[in-house]
C-alpha cells in the first residue's frame, strides 16, 4: 500500500491561511489504514480547523481516491457543500489529492498529508518500505527487493561496508544482500547467481512520468 | 606498461600509499606530500570523496601526481555519477594519462557530509569492472564501438573484516570474473582474516594488496570502528590501546603496523602494501623507510 503521514498543522496552516471554508475528502483506502484518511483523522482536522475560527462545510470519504472515475461520481452528491467552500483538503496520498485537483481545476486543492513510500505494515501502523515500483521484479531471484532494501541499490551482491550481518547505512538493519545470500543459497541457486553478472538496471522503465494501459498492453498511452 | 603495473604483474612487492584530495582550492599541502612520498612508493591512491565528503576530484590530483614523477591510481566509485558520467570521466582520465583505476561502489552519502544529496548508484561495481573491461576492448557499456580502445589497468576491493565472509568472497570471485586485475583490501587489523581471502584467492591469478593504517591515537581507532563501514577493530586491541598512554599509543600504532606487515610478507599473504589515508604522513614516511632500508 501507498503509506503516508499527515503533516504538521503548522505546515498546512502556511497553506490555508488565506481560505475560510473548507471541505475535507478522505480515502477509504491505504490512507484509511494509515489513520491519514479515515474518518477519525477527518474529525481531528476539522476540529483544529473550527479551532483556527475556520468553517468546515463539510467532509465525504472516497472508496479509492486514486479512482478518477468512481470518486467523481461519489463526489457528485456532495456538489452544493463542495461549492460552499473556498478549498478542499484532501486526506490521502498524492495521487488521491490529485484526482480531486483534476476534478476542481477553479478550485484550490490542498494535501493533508505527506506521501513516503510503498510499504507493508508489520505491526499496527508501523511501516516499511518494500518496493519502489523500478518497473522491472527481481523478486523472482532474490527473494527481497534488493534495489529497495539496499540503500545502494546493488545488483550482485554486496558491498564491503556490511558489519555484523548489518547495513552500513541503516546499523540496525540486516544488510539486504546478506539476507538475500541466504534465500539464493536457500534455493540452491548462490553459485548460478554469482557466476552471471545482473544490469546494468534498466532505469528507462523507472523514468517519470510512467503509465501504463492494461487494457491495451502498452507502456506509453 | 606503467611501473605500478609492471611491478604488479612480475610478483614484485609493491608499496602504495593513499591521498585524499584537498578540500578546497589550495593544493599546497596535496603536492607537499607527492613530493614527499614519490621516491618512497611505486603509486599512490588519490580517493573519490571518501566517506561520501566533498573534495576535489581524484582525476585532477592523478593529473598533478603525473606531473610530478609519483604514478597514480585513480579511484573511482558509483556513488556520483551515472553510467554516462563514469564512462565519460574514464575516457577523460585515459587522455590525462592515467592508467591505474581502483573500481568501488563508494560510501552512501548517508555517511558523509551533504548527507542529503542524492546518491546515484546506477551501476555497481562488479557493473563498473566490467564497463572499464569493455572500454579496454573498445566498446561502451553497451557494447556499442568507441573511437579508441583505453589500456586501463584495473582493480578492485575486497573486505575482508565483512561477516559473514561467504557473500563477500562469492562477490570478489564476481569481480575476478569480471576482469579486475588486482584487489585492495579494506584496512586489516587481523592478519588472519586476510588469510582466509588468500585462501579462497588461491585458484585465481589475482594480486593482492593488503590495506593497512597506522594507529596513531585511541580516539582515531574508535573513529575507524564505530564510522568508517567495513572495518572491525578487534576488542582485544581495543583492549590493550586503553591502557596505554598517548606516547605509547604512537609508537604501538607503528610497532603494531611493522609487525602486521611483516606477518603479510613472511607468510606471503600479498603482492604488496597499502597504506590508507588517515594514516599520519610522517608516520607513512617513517614506517616507509624503514621497509625500503630494511628489505
Amino acid at each position: 500500500m501507498i503509506i503516508t503521514r499527515q503533516k504538521d498543522f503548522g505546515e498546512i496552516k502556511k497553506y490555508i491561511k488565506q481560505y475560510r471554508n473548507f471541505f475535507l475528502i478522505g480515502c477509504a483506502e491505504c490512507a484509511t489504514v494509515c489513520g491519514t484518511g479515515d474518518e477519525k483523522a477527518i474529525q481531528s482536522l476539522k476540529n483544529w480547523l473550527q479551532s483556527q475560527n475556520k468553517t468546515v462545510t463539510g467532509w465525504m470519504i472516497a472508496k479509492a481516491g486514486c479512482q478518477i472515475f468512481g470518486t467523481k461520481r461519489e463526489i457528485s452528491h456532495y456538489k452544493d457543500l463542495i461549492e460552499k467552500s473556498q478549498c478542499i483538503l484532501v486526506l490521502s496520498c498524492g495521487v488521491g489529492t490529485q484526482t480531486i485537483t483534476e476534478l476542481f481545476e477553479e478550485k484550490p486543492v490542498i494535501p493533508v498529508n505527506d506521501t513516503l513510500f510503498i510499504g507493508n505494515m508489520r505491526r499496527f501502523r508501523e511501516f516499511e518500505e518494500r518496493c519502489r515500483a523500478c518497473g522491472d521484479c527481481l523478486l523472482a531471484i532474490t527473494g527481497i527487493c534488493v534495489v529497495t532494501l539496499c540503500p545502494k541499490q546493488m545488483l550482485n551482491g554486496p558491498c564491503g561496508g556490511y558489519k555484523g550481518e548489518c547495513c552500513e547505512v541503516n546499523s540496525d538493519t540486516k544488510c539486504a544482500w546478506v539476507v538475500a545470500y541466504r534465500i539464493l543459497e536457500k534455493n540452491g541457486v548462490a553459485d548460478k547467481f554469482y557466476k552471471k553478472i545482473s544490469g546494468p538496471k534498466n532505469w528507462l522503465k523507472a523514468n517519470s512520468p510512467r503509465r501504463y494501459s492494461a487494457r491495451k498492453g502498452i507502456d506509453r498511452i | 606498461m606503467t611501473g605500478f603495473k609492471k611491478k604488479l604483474l612480475n610478483d614484485q612487492f609493491v608499496f602504495t600509499v593513499e591521498l585524499t584530495p584537498p578540500r578546497g582550492a589550495n593544493t599546497d599541502r596535496m603536492i607537499q606530500k607527492i613530493e614527499e612520498l614519490k621516491d618512497l612508493v611505486d603509486a599512490v591512491n588519490f580517493t573519490d570523496n571518501p566517506s561520501a565528503k566533498m573534495r576535489m576530484c581524484s582525476m585532477a590530483a592523478c593529473k598533478i601526481s603525473l606531473e610530478r614523477g609519483l604514478e597514480p591510481v585513480l579511484q573511482m566509485t558509483c556513488r556520483d555519477r551515472n553510467r554516462i558520467a563514469i564512462q565519460s570521466d574514464l575516457l577523460g582520465a585515459h587522455a590525462l594519462g592515467i592508467r591505474n583505476l581502483l573500481l568501488m561502489t563508494g560510501d552512501h552519502p548517508f555517511l558523509g557530509d551533504h548527507k542529503e544529496a542524492k546518491p546515484v548508484y546506477d551501476i555497481d561495481s562488479s557493473l563498473l569492472i566490467r564497463l572499464v573491461n569493455n572500454l579496454n576492448k573498445g566498446i561502451d557499456i553497451n557494447r556499442n564501438r568507441i573511437d579508441g580502445k583505453t589500456s586501463f589497468f584495473y582493480g578492485a576491493v575486497v573486505n575482508p573484516n565483512a561477516e559473514p565472509i561467504q557473500p563477500q568472497l562469492k562477490r570478489f570471485e564476481q569481480k575476478i570474473r569480471m576482469g579486475a586485475k588486482f584487489f585492495y583490501t579494506q584496512m586489516i587489523f587481523e592478519v588472519e582474516k586476510l588469510e582466509r581471502v588468500v585462501e579462497y584467492a588461491e585458484k585465481f591469478k589475482v594480486k593482492i594488496v593488503a590495506g593497512i593504517v597506522i594507529i596513531k591515537t585511541k580516539r582515531m581507532l574508535k573513529y575507524l570502528s564505530s564510522k568508517v563501514p567495513g572495518v572491525t577493530v578487534p576488542h582485544w586491541l581495543t583492549d590493550k590501546i586503553e591502557k596505554l598512554d598517548d606516547k605509547d599509543m604512537q609508537k604501538f600504532g607503528f610497532d603494531f603496523a611493522t609487525s602486521a606487515i611483516y606477518k603479510i610478507m613472511d607468510r606471503k599473504l600479498s603482492h604488496g602494501i597499502h597504506i590508507m589515508a588517515i594514516s599520519g604522513t610522517e608516520e607513512v614516511k617513517k614506517l616507509l623507510n624503514f621497509f625500503k632500508t630494511g628489505i
